[in-house]
């Protein structure tokens, strides 16, 4: 197991090197350059060369991209060109209304989409598991912007219970606020991501139902939900964390979208804005922070993986 | 499209739902309420600044929040006059007749937001780094002042190479702004200026909080503080406005203005601007090169209707705009022909053309689908080719990597851009330029307006450029707020006068 975990990480560490280099050469592939943007359109060639050496923007490529990953292993992203902040700085204040986000948007993926898609599955030949089945499809299916504005107007134009954008300027000092202000984007996000989550539920609990074991079990006494319940679900919930893995990368772009829509200060949101403004050395350390986190997130869903399953732990 | 509609229709009968719950449940909102000092201001803005460091980045975003409300000048425009040029560091000003010295009186009791006192060191000072610095926004704005000196402590003399009738005017912008000689504040996330308001905090995504300057060398403002609220989401922005979290919304998209207008506490209003669309010709290129294809271009474009269809937006009739000097109106200098468009391309032996037109991904695609169609009419195929604002700098306004472009140009008096053969349009006229350096050279205000007319009127006969129509955006001002301003908010807010009731 240990001999495992270390490889894994091995690989973790891989991946964000390989990352990184991505990152970097595919922003330096975008045309413009800050320079250009902060001159604006009353700035001769000559002033637009003035600021961009004072940006410290003609130091050689490889230069940059040396000094950045130096500075990685120092636990600093490097300084946003415009602003003239640590990046990790700005990060971690952005963070601060991604992460909850995240985390209240899984949680209602999960309500969502665990439970019904269990019960969708048991009432695959009544009316109301055929309709669960078929409603997840369809919410599957809707854009997350929609259905944020769907629910906007419903709850925070018509009800007036939610409020429909923005996040309160004290922040989690007023947390009241601040969570209710993340109520309407997390069940946005939730919910598709949930009807996804329901479906595959489905389909793996409906495929548990004709494994032998349960068959077995049932054969033995129980009723065929409870040898399910008792047999079957563990071995859908294997699989199910490995989709969960897959999931919370589809929650963050969710929130990139999300942010937008409600103008909610996250990490997304901060990152659409610096690409716009050609930001590129914190735009690479946000993007390798965000792929950095989903690295983790897929070796922490390899890791669950081996200590639940003991046939993986015989495996190796 | 269906989608939209479904929503629309929604929205209406939302609309609808609120007026009714309004009118049954609340007071009716106090038609004159006492104006409360201890108010706060929140202002819905679509664009925000991506630093507040206004000497060094561009963007109208910075103006718009920071000049007049947190820095000053000498001088400063007042938009709902005309953009006439009134005082604000300086009390009043002399022109020599020759129109090459100006001498300004320095007001008194100037503090800065740290509270040290204005000097005229630190205007000279000021003046001087932003006409040295290149990297200083609008520097060359000041390339033409000889020398800036401080005779006595209320007195700053500044001495041009040669006249120019504008620079008063280039005063009132960032090159002209004051500030402290040796301040080391971190202008990018902080400010030191002299306006009646500071600013209080910056939430980056989110809003921009001023607060009163209580040691402000005018009037206080008549608002303890000021929420410039960033939402660039149309929808979000009318449900900010539906929902009471902001008094004011600038740039409302109209079509969801009835949901505003549905709650009773808002009017709707439309001030002037300098905000002109321009669909630029590049006329080093062929074939726009050809005037015959220029003029068949601008024959095709039925510039009512496109102002219709746009909604915020009214026909500009010439290169400048209602509120610059050099103003006419051109109308009927070119009037939609398509029939004359076909013939003219067919003389240009231009038939079957197509042409791509590189646009920032900003602008709404009403604008496109309505040249798409406009210029297929007349045997034109338009490509479109959408990029960001960063692309567009370098493609077409750097490189002149273009056919066809648009962009709104925000600024005030920037008529020179038609004199300038190397910007992007590619303009190369030599009348034009003679009578563009005349107008600044003559110390008559009436005659530098004359001859900007003058020129103008060849810009327009050249078919330089197509200039589509002015912005005319709307505003929601909650009844509320009183003295909001009107004109050219896109560029500047003064917000100092404005006060809000009490409830």
């Amino acid at each position: 197991m240990t001999r495992y975990a270390l490889t894994r990480l091995g690989l973790l560490v891989l991946g964000l090197v390989v990352a990184s280099a991505l990152i970097f050469v595919s922003l330096r592939v975008l045309p413009g350059d800050v320079a250009q943007l902060v001159g604006g359109t009353q700035a001769s060639p000559d002033q637009v060369a003035a600021l961009r050496e004072s940006l410290g923007l003609n130091i050689p490529l490889w230069q940059q991209y040396v000094e950045w990953i130096g500075g990685l292993f120092r636990g600093d992203l490097g300084t946003s060109l415009l602003t003239g902040t640590p990046v990790v700085t700005e990060l971690v204040a952005k963070a601060q209304v991604t992460l909850p986000l995240a985390a209240m948007s899984l949680i209602v993926a999960l309500v969502v989409g665990i439970p019904f898609g269990v019960l969708s599955a048991l009432g695959r030949r009544h009316a109301g598991g055929t309709a669960l089945s078929v409603g997840a499809q369809a919410l599957a299916a809707v854009p997350v912007v929609w259905a944020g504005m769907m629910l906007v107007v419903v709850f925070a134009v018509w009800l007036g219970w939610l409020p429909p954008q923005g996040f309160p300027r004290a922040g989690w000092n007023d947390p009241g606020a601040a969570f209710r202000a993340l109520i309407l984007p997390a069940v946005t996000i939730g919910v598709v991501e949930g009807a996804m989550l329901l479906r595959f539920v489905r389909s793996a609990t409906l495929q548990a139902i004709g494994q032998d074991y349960v068959r077995t079990a049932a054969a033995k006494g129980l009723t065929r939900t409870r040898a399910l319940l008792r047999h079957g679900l563990p071995n859908v919930g294997l699989s199910i964390i490995t989709v969960l893995g897959l999931q919370i990368a589809g929650i963050i772009v969710g929130a990139v979208v999300i942010e937008q829509l409600f103008t909610l200060p996250g990490v997304g949101r901060m990152l659409v804005a610096d690409v716009a403004a050609r930001d590129l050395p914190k735009v690479q350390g946000e993007l390798l922070a965000v792929t950095g986190f989903v690295l983790v997130v897929g070796f922490v869903v390899d890791l669950l993986h081996r200590l639940i399953d003991p046939r993986q732990r015989e495996a190796s | 499209m269906l989608r939209r509609t479904a929503l629309a229709t929604s929205a209406l009968l939302i609309g609808a739902l609120l007026l009714t719950s309004c009118t049954a449940s609340s007071n009716d909102p106090a038609p004159s309420g006492e104006a409360d000092p201890n108010a706060t201001l929140t202002v819905r803005l679509s664009l925000e600044p991506s630093n507040l460091d206004i000497r060094h980045t561009s963007g109208a975003a910075l103006e718009q929040a920071l000049i007049d409300n947190v820095y000053q000048g000498l001088v400063t425009r007042d938009g709902d006059q005309n953009n006439e040029i009134v005082p604000a560091l300086a009390t009043e000003w002399t022109v020599s007749p020759d129109g090459l010295t100006y001498s300004f009186t320095l007001r008194q009791g100037v503090t800065f937001h740290d509270g040290s006192a204005l000097t005229a060191d630190d205007v000279v000072t000021s003046l001087q780094t932003a006409k040295d610095d290149a990297t200083i926004q609008n520097s060359a704005d000041l390339a033409n002042v000889a020398s800036i000196s401080s005779p006595d402590a209320s007195t700053v003399v500044l001495t041009l190479a040669k006249p120019n009738i504008d620079f008063l005017f280039a005063l009132t912008g960032r090159a002209g702004l004051i500030f402290k000689n040796g301040d080391t504040t971190a202008l990018q996330t902080a400010e030191n200026g002299t306006g009646p308001f500071r600013v209080e905090t910056w939430n980056t995504g989110q809003s921009l909080t001023l607060s009163r300057y209580d040691g402000y060398w005018g009037e206080r403002a008549g608002v303890a503080q000021v929420v410039l609220d960033y939402i660039p989401d149309q929808s979000a922005a009318t449900n900010a406005a539906v929902s009471g979290d902001v008094d004011v919304a600038l740039e409302i998209d109209p079509e969801l203005q009835s949901q505003i207008e549905g709650t009773g506490n808002f009017t709707i209003e439309s001030g002037l601007t300098t905000d002109k669309g321009i669909l630029a010709f590049n006329n080093q290129r062929a074939p726009l090169s050809d005037q015959r294809v220029r003029e068949a271009l601008r024959l095709a474009v039925d510039h009512n209707a496109l102002a219709e269809t746009l909604i915020t937006a009214q026909p500009l009739n010439g290169p400048i705009p209602p509120l610059d000097p050099g103003y006419e109106d051109l109308t009927g200098s070119i009037s939609y022909n398509p029939d004359r468009a076909r013939e003219l391309l067919a003389e240009a032996g231009a038939d079957n053309l197509s042409l791509t037109l590189t646009i920032p991904n900003v602008y709404p695609g009403t604008l496109t689908t309505f040249l798409v169609s406009a210029y297929a009419d007349v045997g034109v195929k338009l490509q479109v080719k959408q990029v960001d604002f960063s692309t567009w700098l370098t493609d077409v306004y750097t490189n002149h990597d273009y056919d066809l472009s648009f962009v709104r140009h925000v600024e005030a008096r920037d008529f020179g851009n038609w004199a300038d053969p190397t910007y992007y349009f590619g303009f190369d006229n030599a009348e034009v330029q003679s009578l563009y350096a005349q107008s600044l050279a003559t110390t008559d205000a009436q005659q530098s307006s004359d001859l900007l007319a003058e020129a103008a009127q060849i810009v327009d006969d050249q078919d330089a450029a197509d200039w589509l129509f002015l912005s005319a955006p709307r505003a929601a001002v909650g009844t509320n707020v009183a003295n909001f301003p009107k004109n050219s908010l896109n560029v500047r807010l003064p917000l100092a006068g404005v006060t809000v009731a009490s409830e």
